[in-house]
């Protein structure tokens, strides 16, 4: 078997993912627990580990997707070592002060901090101070390193071409991986979250500095901009690695054409606007842009559905498939994201919204995609690159066990969330008033299926991290 | 930094208070402003304890220490600041910045004040669940049904990797095309059928009453004219006692004196049936016609902080 070294930047990259994603599970599951009434005792750390979680969640799976995507991109383009060193380092800085201002100053505003809570809250000052400085060393880094990608794309593909225009005219040299037709949409859409961001941040300093206060409307639609955009790229960069790896366990070509072009440039500019679907419950925006946003929420199914999963399951129907840990989870981080994107729909229509906004079925869905379907594409990725670096022999029913575990654990826990989201069950509550006691019942047996996925997730981490210490002696 | 409306007073014991007389408005003012979101007279504890009895509960000196500074007093180590911290979930009452005769006036009237008149319900500790049931029954079967034909198509694809042979793609891309053209109909189809079902308050609706809602941390008050700032609490009359008619169309006007809210109405079903945001400096009008009579519960669906899942009022249809 021949062997393809990995990058020592991605492996570092799967040492901070593996290391912090079971202690965020870890949160989960004890804010789980205290709504279920089994550890009361913690309650008052529930709220700031709503947060850790949360930011933690988003800000792991969206540099791990990033740096999936900066490794498959590497393929195709030369990137400068010094990015990916600067986005690791700004990365760490900023989760060691996200530590910092949750853990010793108890900062719990919520992973979307919507103004003016951050300054309101019973945290000390210094602690909101803190946490605004960490989302602004993650956020000035993840610009650069957005910047940074294109700029290295841009070297090898015009703007035009990287976005694949070309084949719309019928041309088709230079030829566009898909991987990298997404990936520019995707850090296209990532610089334009990341300038919402530092408007959102600059707002925040200025109320520190001189009292002047912003308009809240304002500032919920620069921090939904900002939010939506990012968890949503986030797993259109998974989608890339699936576009590039995928056909090699399928043996067949999954290339760029017109159809997927129009495709993804659609998505580039419905992800923008489908945001307004977060304030359908803020009637003073102006009517016409929550209807623009329920018309962009129904019209991102089309290309995901009919082109990116149909391609998929025509890639692997009736195909010489290579089962093995990563082509498994590869096609299971696609039913992820088709499940949770359903649950995403549903919840886009303004009637619907009205009886599920803020309540859990909204954590269901970003659940679904985000851990059974982002984050099994980047495990995939990861095990993947890992295995074909160090060439162990694979135990194919031992793996499919591991499989088992973390689909069972996952998808039992994402229907606790759905349950309880159709009971009015609503989200971020440490406790339940008496109405609503039922929501308890559902946190115990979430807790339970959440503990089932991290065992399954532990056993798989160890399996990758076998590999790993092979792959770090060959590494580049 | 503080909590807007405030953790007021953090004492224990509650204790019957002598008949009420007349309290000093300044002191009743400070009371509504600073410490009712989070504490009550006679009616137990919320956020923080109830403050029926606080008078005669702790020497006077320390009372005045206290509500003038309560930060300097946890931190200074005081044992009974940090026991009563430790109490209430570790959550630091704000310092409101009172002076001394401020807080001399906030004791007064909490030594007047009568207790509130009706005794707190028997504490029900557990409610069976629900039935499920209306529009958010129909979603959910909706949403299990297109799951499991999801998991059905990717398993019929996965198991075809048995048999492997080429496949006709030219086919394929025909059958993806009537794929589009029935995503396309059959979500155009959706739009035409909800976008109409928008919840938003139209032209030409008229409803039979107006009622104000001012959402703060951690409560809500309900009135007939507006309250937009924290200094018209206490000043413009509040409903203590929500009773709307069946049938009858009412529109609420939501704000926030503070940071963002929810206004989450659940029927007496214990299910949502509207909801809208309550926002600093801007009214939401949610239109809203009772079709159940009984007791409805109003919770805040937007997180607020560390009394967000406390933060609730009822009202009633008849």
């Amino acid at each position: 078997m021949t062997t393809r070294p990995a990058s020592s930047q991605l492996l570092i990259w799967i040492a901070i993912t593996f290391l912090l994603f079971p202690v965020l599970i870890l949160l989960g599951i004890l804010m789980r627990s205290i709504q279920a009434g089994e550890i009361s005792a913690l309650q008052p750390w529930f709220y700031p580990a709503m947060t850790l979680h949360g930011v933690g969640m988003v800000g792991v799976w969206y540099v791990a997707a990033m740096a999936c995507a900066a490794d498959v991109l590497s393929r195709h383009v030369t990137l400068p070592p010094a990015l990916g060193r600067l986005a690791i380092a700004g990365t760490v800085l900023g989760v060691v002060l996200l530590l910092a201002c949750v853990l010793l100053g108890r900062f719990a505003a919520g992973w979307y901090f919507l103004y003016p809570l951050p300054l309101k809250g019973e945290w000390p000052l210094w602690s909101a101070v803190t946490f605004l400085l960490s989302l602004t060393v993650l956020g000035a880094t993840w610009f650069i390193w957005s910047l940074g990608l294109l700029w290295a794309i841009s070297r090898r593909f015009s703007l035009g071409q990287a976005l694949g225009w070309h084949y719309l005219a019928g041309r088709t040299d230079p030829v566009l991986p898909p991987s990298v037709l997404i990936t520019t949409v995707s850090l296209i859409a990532g610089v334009a979250a990341l300038v919402s961001a530092v408007i959102v941040l600059a707002l925040f300093y200025l109320e520190l500095l001189t009292g002047q206060a912003s308009d809240a409307l304002l500032m919920k639609n620069l921090t939904f901009f900002f939010g939506h955009t990012l968890v949503n790229l986030a797993m259109y960069l998974g989608v890339a690695v699936a576009y590039e790896i995928l056909p090699e366990y399928a043996g067949r070509p999954w290339k760029t054409n017109k159809i997927v072009v129009v495709s993804w440039n659609t998505v580039l500019l419905i992800v923008l606007v489908a945001y307004f679907h977060h304030l359908y419950m803020d009637f003073v925006q102006p009517g016409i842009l929550q209807y623009i946003g329920q018309v962009a929420s129904y019209a991102s199914a089309i290309p995901a559905a009919v082109v990116t999963i149909f391609g998929a399951l025509l890639l692997v129907y009736r195909s010489r498939m290579r089962w093995n840990l990563a082509s498994l989870l590869f096609f299971l981080g696609l039913v992820g994201w088709a499940i949770g994107g359903v649950g995403a729909v549903i919840d886009s229509t303004i009637s619907v919204n009205a009886r599920l906004h803020n309540t859990l079925w909204v954590p269901a869905h970003f659940h679904t995609y985000m851990v059974a379907g982002l984050a099994f594409l980047v495990i995939g990725y990861f095990y993947h690159r890992c295995q074909e670096a160090a060439a162990l022999r694979e135990s194919k029913g031992y793996h499919q066990l591991l499989i088992v575990l973390m689909t069972a654990g996952a998808y039992g826990f994402f229907l606790m969330f759905y349950l309880a989201g159709a009971f009015s069950v609503p989200r971020r509550f440490a406790v339940y008033p008496v109405e609503i006691g039922h929501g308890a019942s559902f946190a115990g047996w979430a807790a339970l299926f959440a503990t089932l996925f991290l065992v399954g997730f532990v056993l798989t981490a160890t399996e990758v991290g076998r590999r790993w210490r092979a792959a770090l002696s060959s590494a580049t | 930094m503080r909590i807007a409306s405030g953790l007021a007073l953090l004492f224990i014991l509650a204790c019957p208070v002598p008949a009420a007389a007349a309290a000093g408005d300044e002191g009743r003012l400070l009371y509504e402003r600073q410490c009712a979101a989070c504490h009550t007279i006679g009616e137990g504890d919320r956020i923080g304890p109830d403050l029926a009895g606080v008078n005669e509960r702790r020497p006077r000196d320390w009372l005045l220490s206290f509500v003038t500074g309560p930060d300097r007093m946890i931190a200074a180590g005081d044992p009974v600041a940090v026991r009563l911290y430790e109490r209430y979930n570790r959550i630091v009452m704000p310092n409101l910045n009172l002076s001394e005769e401020q807080a001399g006036q906030l004791l007064e009237y909490l030594a007047l004040a009568a207790p509130a008149a009706a005794a707190p319900a028997a504490a029900v500790t557990e409610l069976p669940r629900p039935a499920l049931a209306g529009p958010q029954s129909r979603v959910l079967q909706l949403f299990l049904v297109i799951s499991a034909v999801i998991v059905l198509v990717f398993t019929w694809v996965a198991l075809s990797t048995r048999n492997p042979v080429e496949v006709d793609v030219h086919r394929a891309y025909s059958i993806r095309r009537v794929l589009f053209v029935i995503a396309v109909v059959a979500l155009a189809g959706l739009l035409v059928l909800t976008l109409p079902k928008a919840p938003y308050a139209r032209a030409g609706a008229e409803p039979a009453r107006v009622v104000y809602v001012a959402a703060r941390q951690f409560d809500f008050l309900f009135s007939e004219e507006p309250i937009v700032s924290t200094a018209e609490v206490g000043i413009v009359p509040t409903l203590a006692n929500l009773v709307l008619t069946k049938d009858e169309l009412v529109e609420f006007r939501v704000t926030s004196l503070d940071v963002n809210h929810g206004f989450g109405l659940y029927g007496p079903d214990r299910q949502i049936v509207a909801q809208t945001q309550a926002m600093p400096g801007y009214f939401n009008r949610l239109l809203f016609r009772p079709l159940a009579p009984g007791e409805y519960k109003v919770f805040c669906l937007e997180y607020c902080a560390a009394g967000h899942h406390l933060m609730q009022v009822r009202l009633t249809v008849n």
